[in-house]
């Protein structure tokens, strides 16, 4: 036996060495290094780049005083506790709480033609940007918004805008309505791509079955059954959105109080201010950020353990009805809600966008006027292009990657390793707050190494490199939502087709320009509009990477939200979900053009 | 609406996992496929075309009245040496962003500017001016003294004390301006102090803006016309009046009219103390503990003599004003924006002709009404900068100018322009340059003419800080 | 010299068990087909042969195409064709795209001529600029079977060429491949689990064990 293996091994260099190294297979091989370094070094660049700040190393700011300076400055801000606590508990919440809702949907119409449905009006949602998502919520709690407006002043005798709270509630029950509505899709519909895999789909539905027939109500088969082998398909997506909902700046800054703010936005306040001595401050904001956010990460995992043990001997006590039906009206009557709610804040968003006069407590504006669309669209012009301009050069840089990287894969006959998978979700994982502020650093530091160096050539425009950090920065939100996307397309791929190509004297390039590009169109087209939609959506990374002077509809959308004019704002708001609106009806309109001329 | 049903069937089939999509399913008619393209087609036309109608706008070519004011051939040089380097090239231009009219008058300077020098003036809209102090501070310490990113900053009162502290600031350019002059700067200190701080040629005036009240008369019919009078009328319509969170500009200037207010009555000596550098015990020894046994203590810490006042009026007002003084909108703007939902009765600005303005633009309820108060008026002027190491110092100067032409000024103080009042002095201007300034009837909604019949001078620059500091101390966090 | 694909002493292993081991020589016209249950390492022998084999597979042995060794040729240099159960016809392209992908290059008149004669040769003419897509299985099986044959292949691999159809087509369609390999006189080799196929080959069976 031990003859046979050393001559497998002697067989299996040779093959490697006699593989062909044309220019396609070599820029394939090399993708996943590629990817892993545009990934990897931005991230950890960042992180290093706030941790040395915080223990005083910042030579950017003239400042070499190793030491704990900045987190007793930290531990001494007014209000401090505060804002942990309102980072915490408003991700954590809203995460559970559309966590929950997401279990509901899916328990109460689980193998019903609802759930499409449900599905289907939920998931637009998904593609409007944060502060677009902000701006409509805020718009309908705030006193004098659409709610109010429709109860009043007939029940409730209001002539002027009620004393309220919301938005800028001291609890943040604003940002968890807001962040809330904006997470339910996401999770409904990773839970749904999940069971539509189809061996797993197939096998869950079976069981679903399974335990009905054995007397289960529908809402406990689900429970009992299908979560079970659910959850861990849902656990990473989970994480993300918690990372995400603990340390964003868009909801909290457009929803969320100011005395004191979130962590997040008072990190971003501090990043910003005259006095440089607050960077360090604000470094090491970051890294307390950072820990929040594990704490809270932590204390998930821990209640998951937790309930998992709670519950393993309910599993199999043959206990089938808890008060199913009851639970189901309350599910229709809660999605019924969301809707109704979503609707509303659309509707008002679209009013506000061409109302003339629109005194409270009037359901509906006095005049309309398309003046406001007028005067924004004239100002718009700039930040159309960039927002354009940069969505499509980092898109089509993240489809190139992904696709040369699934490519490696089927021409290695494995999958991406564990380690490329996981540094894929770590700019999903890490908040971005956390590290933007330190890529912006080290960002500078190479500029000025490079303006040194190139010092004759004053005009070295910083405007391209302040584009280029701001494509760098999206790349990295951009990827992976185009690498998951894409990949499980790919994978799924009849290989034969690729065996018979090569077998009639395909090239490689050729096999993969010819017939799998061909193949993966619609996907492709669908990634596409997902990496453009991601990418409109960037507020931070596009304000710091750019050093402020690169305006999106994003950046400008938020500056405006909370400004003079509501009607001004609803339509950037409008135009931040139509640009990915538009996306979509081009991958869906073009594969209805392309390669299908030969149908009849 | 066809193409948001579209899109919700489309994107039902959307998810992450498996993005598969079978279009097969999707059962539309031709007519709707029709429908969504020509909506697409449409939407994008329109696009296009209001941008290449608002990049070719056209506007009346400005004549400069550059050769008017040159006094000496010397000057002449200097400044067509200016005209010669500083064309073609471009111009950031800081500016806070946060007003779409404000924005909107930018756009047409930069469209201006390029015509008559070729000259790509960019707005960096700021959400507060301490962006770009920080962003030059930052470059002065990694040494990039040559090729900063901020050409043009606008800028005054504490931002423009701390860049001129800090030496970060070109001097002596803006007095040698050949529009500088028509400020008639030797009997208009207003133009060549900002905040009491002589401004030594670093900065250019643009505008002047004092602090002036509006009111919904729907909603009250007696504004109050002092300070006095707002802590009663307060009381009496609790939360219908707030001020923006300090730092916002807007909110330091109406703790600023309430300080100055409350010391009206105050010994002279005290008063004094307003118009010179804030000052804190604590502080102070370590660094010259030989001087300060000499100074008196008023002197020494007359940052808590001063302040007492404002925040014992504060700790009596806040509980009446809008969300009880437990939230504080961020800026001035959302001021505004409250006033339009009826959350607000009352409410103040630096700039009075944004009132009408914002009514012609149904930003504001027709039954807006301006006054100013009895008690004085917080008035100054605001200026544009070069930072020492701008990249283009020269166009920096010949946009500023222009900022500073009878045109631009004239079209700036247009109500529904921007409405800014000018800084340019009327009388020594040319008849046809005066008739620039001529404007329509007054909007009701406007403030009348000559209603400002006190001025109170801003106090030293360094009591925005001491505002700032002890109100987030006191206020900043709700309990 | 006469057409061969000669397979000397191959031992296939999946991690370090042994699969299977064969060593046969085909020759122009023959057909030699391998039998036996899923598992037994059927589809890696094709695999191997077309220069596909994943890498959880380890082989020895090497394999001669009239008389050049393509052990470690790669898979689009090898002329080896493969027939599937499906068609694997490529949908974005049209009946007459897909033989063209398969030809070698040459001038474009005298390709649709090729293409059009052999349509007309198999019974679908006119079929050129249909969408694969919307044809019968039977059709899709020959116009399968036209693409490897335009393609010159020097050697044929049939994986369950025919499983997938009804009794009578199925007849039908295996006539027509053998007679295409008897009269190209290509060495081929069929995989398959029915005993009637391996009949109708005429050439040697190997029966592999589960």
């Amino acid at each position: 036996m031990s003859q046979i293996n050393s001559t497998v091994v002697t067989r299996n260099t040779e093959q490697a060495l006699a593989q062909p190294t044309d220019w396609f297979t070599v820029l394939v091989k090399l993708s996943p290094k590629l990817l892993l370094l545009l990934l990897v070094v931005p991230v950890f660049g960042g992180l290093i780049g706030v941790i040395l700040p915080a223990f005083g190393w910042a030579p950017v700011l003239n400042q070499y005083n190793i030491g704990l300076q900045a987190f007793t400055a930290l531990w001494q801000t007014a209000g401090i506790g505060q804002m942990i606590m309102l980072s915490a508990t408003t991700g954590f919440i809203s995460t559970f709480v559309a966590f929950v809702i997401t279990l509901m949907i899916l328990a109460a119409f689980f193998n019903s033609v609802w759930l499409a449905r449900i599905q289907q009006i939920l998931s637009p949602i998904l593609v409007i940007p944060h502060a677009a998502a902000a701006i409509a919520v805020g718009f309908l709690i705030a006193p004098s918004g659409m709610l109010a407006r429709l109860i009043s002043p007939w029940l409730t005798g209001w002539d002027f805008a009620p004393h309220g709270i919301f938005p800028h509630d001291p609890y943040g029950l604003s940002i968890i309505v807001g962040l809330t509505l904006k997470e339910l899709p996401f999770l409904l519909l990773m839970a749904l791509g999940a069971l539509a895999q189809p061996e797993l789909g197939k096998k869950l539905r079976q069981q679903h079955k399974v335990a009905l027939n054995l007397g289960y109500c529908p809402m406990t088969a689900f429970f009992k059954v299908i979560l079970p082998s659910l959850y861990p398909l849902l656990r990473l997506p989970l994480l993300a959105v918690l990372a995400y909902a603990s340390s964003s700046v868009e909801m909290p800054l457009i929803l969320g109080p100011n005395t004191p703010p979130t962590l997040a936005v008072a990190i971003m306040h501090w990043f910003n201010d005259v006095d440089l001595n607050l960077r360090l401050k604000a470094s090491a904001g970051a890294l307390l950020q950072l820990v929040v956010t594990g704490g809270i990460l932590a204390l998930w995992l821990l209640a998951e353990k937790a309930i998992r043990a709670f519950f393993s001997d309910s599993l199999t006590n043959g206990k089938r009805e808890y008060g199913g039906a009851y639970f189901q009206k309350l599910t229709s009557v809660i999605t019924l809600l969301v809707v109704i709610f979503i609707s509303l804040a659309l509707v008002g968003l679209v009013m506000w966008s061409v109302a003339g006069f629109w005194r409270f407590p009037a359901l509906l504006p006095d005049t309309l006027t398309l003046l406001h669309w007028q005067s924004a669209v004239m100002q718009m012009g700039t930040p159309l292009i960039n927002t354009l301009v940069i969505g499509a050069i980092t898109t089509l840089l993240a489809i190139i990657l992904t696709l040369l990287c699934l490519e490696s894969e089927q021409m290695r006959g494995k999958k991406v390793s564990g380690f490329i998978s996981f540094i894929l979700y770590m700019p999903l994982l890490v908040p971005s707050i956390a590290f933007l502020f330190g890529l912006v650093l080290v960002q500078q530091l190479a500029q000025q190494s490079l303006a040194e160096l190139s010092h004759q050539s004053s005009n070295v425009k910083t405007v391209y490199i302040n584009y280029i950090n701001v494509i760098i920065t999206h790349l990295l939100f951009v990827l992976p939502y185009v690498f998951l996307s894409l990949s499980s397309s790919y994978r799924q791929l009849d290989q034969r087709f690729a065996i018979v190509a090569a077998s009639l004297g395909a090239k490689p390039s050729k096999v993969f320009f010819k017939v799998k590009l061909p193949q993966l169109f619609s996907a492709i087209l669908i990634a596409v509009a997902l990496g453009l939609a991601i990418s409109f959506g960037q507020y931070l990374p596009t304000l710091l990477a750019g050093g402020g002077r690169i305006s999106t509809i994003s950046t400008e959308a938020v500056t405006l939200a909370n400004g003079a004019s509501r009607r001004t704002s609803a339509v950037y708001a409008l135009m931040q979900m139509l640009l990915p609106l538009l996306g979509f009806i081009l991958a869906w309109l073009l594969p209805k053009f392309i390669y299908k001329s030969a149908q009849r | 609406m066809p193409v948001i049903k579209f899109f919700a069937i489309y994107c039902g089939k959307l998810n992450l996992e498996n993005l598969k999509l079978n279009f097969g399913e999707i059962k539309l008619s031709r007519l709707t496929l029709l429908l969504t393209v020509l909506f697409t087609l449409t939407l994008m036309l329109t696009l296009m075309l209001t941008l290449s109608v608002s990049a070719g706008e056209v506007t009346p070519s400005i004549k400069s009245n550059v050769k008017s004011s040159i006094q000496s051939n010397e000057q002449a040089e200097h400044w067509q040496n200016i005209e010669s380097g500083g064309r073609n090239q471009a111009v950031f231009f800081h500016a806070w962003g946060g007003d779409p009219q404000i924005n909107s008058y930018i756009r047409w300077v930069a469209q201006q500017v390029k015509a008559k020098y070729n000259i790509t003036l960019q707005q960096v809209k700021l959400t507060d001016t301490s962006e770009a102090v920080s962003r030059v501070l930052a470059e002065k310490s990694a040494n990039n003294n040559s090729q900063g990113s901020v050409d043009l900053v606008w800028i005054n009162g504490a931002n423009f004390a701390a860049m001129a502290e800090h030496s970060l600031l070109l001097k002596n350019w803006a007095n040698k301006l050949p529009n500088f002059a028509l400020t008639d700067p030797d009997n208009n200190p207003t133009v060549t102090l900002d905040f009491g701080v002589p401004t030594q040629g670093m900065e250019s005036p643009w505008g002047q803006a004092s602090l002036s009240f509006y009111y919904d008369q729907l909603a009250t019919t007696n504004p109050p016309q002092t300070l006095d009078e707002l802590l009663a009328w307060s009381q009496k319509n609790p939360g219908r009046f707030s001020y923006p969170k300090p730092p916002d500009f807007l909110g330091i200037s109406f703790l600023k009219y309430a300080l100055v207010v409350l010391h009206q009555q105050s010994d002279e000596r005290i008063k004094a103390q307003l118009y010179m550098p804030a000052t804190h015990s604590v502080t102070q020894p370590e660094t010259s503990p030989a001087a300060s046994a000499v100074t008196s203590p008023a002197a020494l810490n007359n940052r808590d003599l001063i302040l007492q006042p404002l925040w014992d009026f504060l700790d009596e007002f806040h509980p009446h004003l809008w969300r009880k003084g437990e939230y504080f909108m961020q800026s001035g703007v959302e001021m505004r924006r409250l006033v339009d939902d009826t959350e607000l009765s009352l409410a103040f600005t630096f700039s009075a002709p944004e009132v009408p303005a914002a009514v012609k633009r149904y930003d504001l309820p027709p039954s807006i009404r301006s006054y100013a108060m009895r008690d004085g008026s917080l008035s100054n002027t605001h200026f544009v900068g070069i930072p020492y190491n701008a990249s283009h110092q020269q166009s920096a100067q010949l946009v500023a100018n222009f900022l500073l032409s009878p045109a631009a000024q004239a079209y700036k103080q247009q109500a529904n322009v921007w409405g800014d009042r000018s800084v340019l002095v009327h009388a020594i201007l040319t008849k046809e340059q005066q008739a620039l300034f001529q404007t329509e009837q007054a909007h009701p909604s406007a403030l009348a003419v000559n209603s400002i019949k006190m001025t109170l001078s801003e106090p030293h620059p360094s009591w925005v800080k001491a505002i700032a500091d002890g109100w987030q101390a006191r206020y900043g966090v709700s309990q | 010299m006469q057409p061969s694909l000669q397979i000397n002493n191959l031992q296939l292993f999946r991690q370090h068990d042994l699969l299977l081991s064969v060593n046969e020589q085909i020759n122009g016209g023959e057909i030699l087909t391998i039998m036996g249950p899923s598992g037994s390492g059927k589809s890696s022998l094709l695999n191997w042969l077309t220069g596909s084999l994943p890498s959880a597979f380890h082989t020895t042995g090497e394999v001669y195409l009239n008389g050049n060794e393509i052990t470690n040729t790669p898979a689009h240099l090898r002329h080896v064709g493969v027939l599937y159960q499906d068609a694997l016809l490529f949908s974005h392209l049209s009946v007459a795209g897909n033989i063209a992908f398969a030809m070698p290059a040459s001038n474009k008149k005298q390709r649709l001529e090729k293409i059009d004669d052999a349509l007309e040769q198999f019974g679908l003419s006119g079929f050129g600029d249909r969408h694969p897509d919307n044809l019968s299985g039977g059709q899709q099986a020959r116009v399968a079977l036209l693409r490897v044959l335009l393609s010159e292949p020097k050697a044929i691999l049939l994986d369950e060429p025919f499983s997938k159809l009804d009794v009578q087509l199925r007849e039908d369609t295996r006539q027509l491949v053998f007679e295409q390999i008897r009269y190209h006189q290509l060495p081929a080799l069929m995989v398959s689990h029915d005993h009637s196929d391996a009949e109708a080959a005429g050439g040697k069976i190997i029966t592999l064990a589960g």
